[in-house]
């Protein structure tokens, strides 16, 4: 009985707990391990550290000079492309400024390449034509955009910003040579750089500028395509246009256009620190100051005053053509005028046959000079008011003379022809104004009002008796404006 | 023994084997507490405060066993690295003695969802803001030098080579992601190359992609904290009111304007998991 009892009272005492425990708890949970990540595993990307090599043996010399845009608010400053400046500096090249648009005309006619920065201003429709002019004669076009340049403006109304990337003034200087950049960037989340948006290329069109490259990588990178040129470098099908999040096989980091002599960039953050020497980027680096040196304009009087394929020219004055004092004032000038390009006047009495030349000379004709104007096709009769010159016809032989201009692998030869000494000094001073003004132009041939015709040089060497007889014969060839 | 000292008896019996213990025994029965769920709420940036005062949370209820499991309910767009890592790391241990449930309310982006996958169960609403994976820096400038300033090094002043910031955060992303590689293992219904974009979802394509488990609201991540704890008729209390409350005050994290708008950017630059909202940029 009392047994019982104590049962109940164990029940009466256990229970409650047990009808409350029952009440809220339901089972035991038994709780695993978890995982966290292992930390300590981890490691920064280490950088592909790949120097230039310091040696520069096998760097070739040039002696071109390259313009660098300064006119279209460029988005950059002269320290982030030192790597690129110095490279052309190590190859005896020479950078220049453009920073005033009326001179890029004038500063093109010696330049070898023309260098854009992420300009954020457009091009005129003029600049695109000198431009376009420029590189159609060789000369070569390197056009630099950047993903991670832009202008910010704010919508006046709503206060929100806007951006104005540099694809919208680069592409229409591009668009003549067939190559446009897209407003997006490129990036790879599988294989880069040590970010997402730099981007390893590694695959490359055989070209001078990818000669010697196994891999580059380019930080923010616009996508580059040209239907009509090449590819240059190309991303793996991993690397993928933000436009679209796709990968598309025709855009890639640079492109060439069809003619060889324009390259668009879509980054320059790989010309700077320390990005320069990382990858391949040096070696491309290298092969860009080549690029951009190894550009050798076709060189008519175009180009004027910047002719000269070398530092010396040799001024010959025919003999018939006295070395008045007036003469030797107008040469002496001319001397003055190519010292300040840099150039040396040799004075020569015998038809130079090599090496750069200036030779001045009378219409009448003249067995020395013969030769080198022949291949010109100018018809010269002694005594004849006129000459006849391709391309423009008769030309009244008063008051006006004639450029012709030979450019050969052994110099090149500037042959000026006029019918009297003082028309002469006048042509030659027109020639120190540093500007063809009141010249009709072609490539090898000009013709240049020069003087005030035949009355006022009456019994000088071309005038005849019949000629100063009759009034004074107005110019044959109206004089329009070098443009 | 009369019929009343029997009647008596009976009743001093009873009084003594029964009703005795069972007093006792309901006087020790209320001591068998009433499970918790407890819940903590993260309605700002995680930042040193906001991380200490959810660590304290996490610590409580890692002390108290009624605590039988915790809710995270979650309205953030993340924080700082190292205080996201701070809790992410304690969340671990707790959740090795009991289940965590998330909640997302109103967000869950970048370091918010760090904590998230350290959790049992995640629960968002249809357009709660889910994911935002990835690590976001400032980079410090270009080291140089300063008149009046000394110090005894060129990154004394500047912290770190843009460069190597550069690389430092790609290493905190390798921590990030393993640790949602890791915590959703065999649920995510994407690969890498769609879930590590850093790109943000609303919650009923987060589920479809498999970085939440289901569209709920915070009962039901109460309630399935519940199941997992295997309780009943629990009760539910912010774990803030009980650990935390008036222990300290935080200072602003976001950057304020003089008119008081609050901005999207942290006050410091820094490497953080946030989850900064775009620029309305045309």
């Amino acid at each position: 009985m009392k047994k019982n009892f104590i049962f109940i009272a164990l029940a009466a005492l256990i229970l409650p707990a047990l009808l409350r425990g029952l009440w809220f708890y339901r089972g035991v949970v038994q709780r695993p391990a978890f995982s966290t990540p292992d930390y300590e595993s981890f490691s920064a990307p280490a950088a592909p550290f790949n120097p230039a090599p310091l040696n520069a043996e096998d760097v070739k010399q040039y002696n071109g000079v390259v313009l660098l845009d300064m006119i279209h608010g460029n988005q950059f400053s002269l320290t982030e492309i030192e790597s690129l400046s110095g490279a052309i500096k190590q190859r005896n090249g020479q950078v220049e400024l453009s920073s005033d648009s009326t001179m890029l005309e004038y500063q093109l006619k010696y330049a070898s390449a023309f260098i854009s920065i992420s300009p954020s201003l457009m091009y005129t429709v003029d600049e695109v034509r000198i431009l376009k002019n420029f590189a159609d004669r060789g000369g070569r076009l390197l056009v630099f955009t950047d993903a991670t340049r832009y202008s910010l403006y704010f919508d006046y109304v709503s206060g929100n910003p806007l951006t104005y990337g540099d694809v919208n003034a680069a592409n229409p200087l591009l668009a003549p040579f067939g190559i446009s950049i897209n407003n997006d960037y490129l990036y790879n989340l599988q294989k880069n750089e040590g970010n997402f948006r730099n981007v390893y290329f590694d695959e490359f069109a055989k070209s001078e500028l990818t000669f010697g490259l196994k891999e580059v990588a380019l930080y923010g990178t616009h996508s580059v395509e040209s239907p009509s040129g090449l590819i240059l470098l190309r991303g793996t099908e991993s690397t993928l246009s933000s436009a679209n999040d796709a990968n598309d096989p025709a855009q890639g980091g640079a492109a060439i256009s069809a003619d060889g002599n324009v390259i668009a960039f879509g980054d320059f953050t790989f010309l700077s620190s320390p990005y320069e020497s990382y990858a391949d980027n040096a070696a491309l680096i290298g092969n860009l100051a080549d690029f951009a040196l190894s550009g050798k304009q076709k060189i008519t009087l175009n180009n004027f005053p910047f002719l000269y394929s070398t530092k010396t020219v040799q001024v010959y004055l025919s003999s018939d053509l006295s070395k008045t004092a007036e003469m030797v004032a107008a040469l002496g000038r001319l001397q003055a005028a190519l010292q300040s390009m840099n150039v040396t006047v040799e004075f020569v009495d015998s038809v130079p046959t090599n090496g750069d030349a200036i030779i001045l000379g009378l219409f009448t004709p003249n067995e020395d000079l013969a030769p080198s104007f022949n291949k010109f096709d100018l018809t010269l009769e002694d005594g004849s008011e006129f000459i006849t010159v391709p391309g423009f016809g008769d030309i009244g032989v008063y008051g006006n003379s004639v450029l012709l201009f030979n450019a050969t692998n052994k110099g090149n030869q500037l042959i000026l022809l006029s019918s009297s000494i003082e028309d002469t000094i006048l042509l030659v001073d027109t020639l120190n104004s540093g500007y063809l003004t009141g010249c009709l132009l072609q490539d090898s041939m000009a013709v240049c009002s020069s003087g005030y015709g035949g009355s006022l040089y009456e019994g000088d060497t071309i005038a005849t008796d019949e000629a100063s007889s009759e009034a004074t014969p107005e110019p044959e060839v109206v004089v329009t404006p070098q443009g | 023994m009369s019929a009343t000292e029997l009647k008596w008896e009976n009743i001093r019996t009873s009084l003594l084997w029964i009703v005795l213990p069972l007093i006792v025994g309901i006087l020790i029965a209320a001591s068998v507490p009433q499970p918790v769920i407890g819940v903590i709420h993260l309605n700002d940036a995680i930042y040193s405060y906001t991380a200490q005062d959810m660590i304290t949370q996490i610590h409580y209820a890692m002390e108290h066993p009624e605590v039988r499991a915790v809710v995270l309910a979650f309205d953030s767009p993340g924080g700082t690295v190292v205080d996201t890592e701070a809790v992410y790391l304690e969340l671990t241990r707790l959740r090795e003695m009991k289940p965590v449930v998330t909640a997302v309310n109103g967000m869950a982006a970048s370091g918010a969802y760090y904590l998230s996958v350290n959790t049992d169960y995640i629960y968002a609403k249809p357009t709660s803001l889910v994911g935002n994976i990835g690590v976001i820096g400032y980079l410090p400038p270009a080291p140089f030098i300063i008149e009046d300033i000394i110090s005894t090094g060129p990154y004394k002043l500047w912290g770190a080579p843009r460069d190597s910031d550069m690389r430092q955060i790609e290493m905190v992303k390798q921590g990030f992601f393993e640790a949602v590689t890791l915590g959703r293992e065999g649920r995510l219904n994407a690969g890498p190359e769609t879930i590590f974009t850093g790109q943000i979802w609303a919650g009923t394509e987060a589920v479809h992609l498999g970085i939440a488990d289901e569209i709920g609201t915070e009962t039901d991540a109460i309630e399935k904290a519940a199941s997992l704890a295997k309780v009943a008729n629990y009760e539910a209390t912010d774990l803030y009111q009980l650990s935390v409350y008036g222990s300290g005050s935080a200072y602003p994290f976001f950057i304020q304007s003089p008119d008081g708008l609050m901005m999207p950017y942290p006050n410091e630059a820094g490497t953080y998991l946030l989850y900064i909202p775009p620029l309305p940029v045309k």
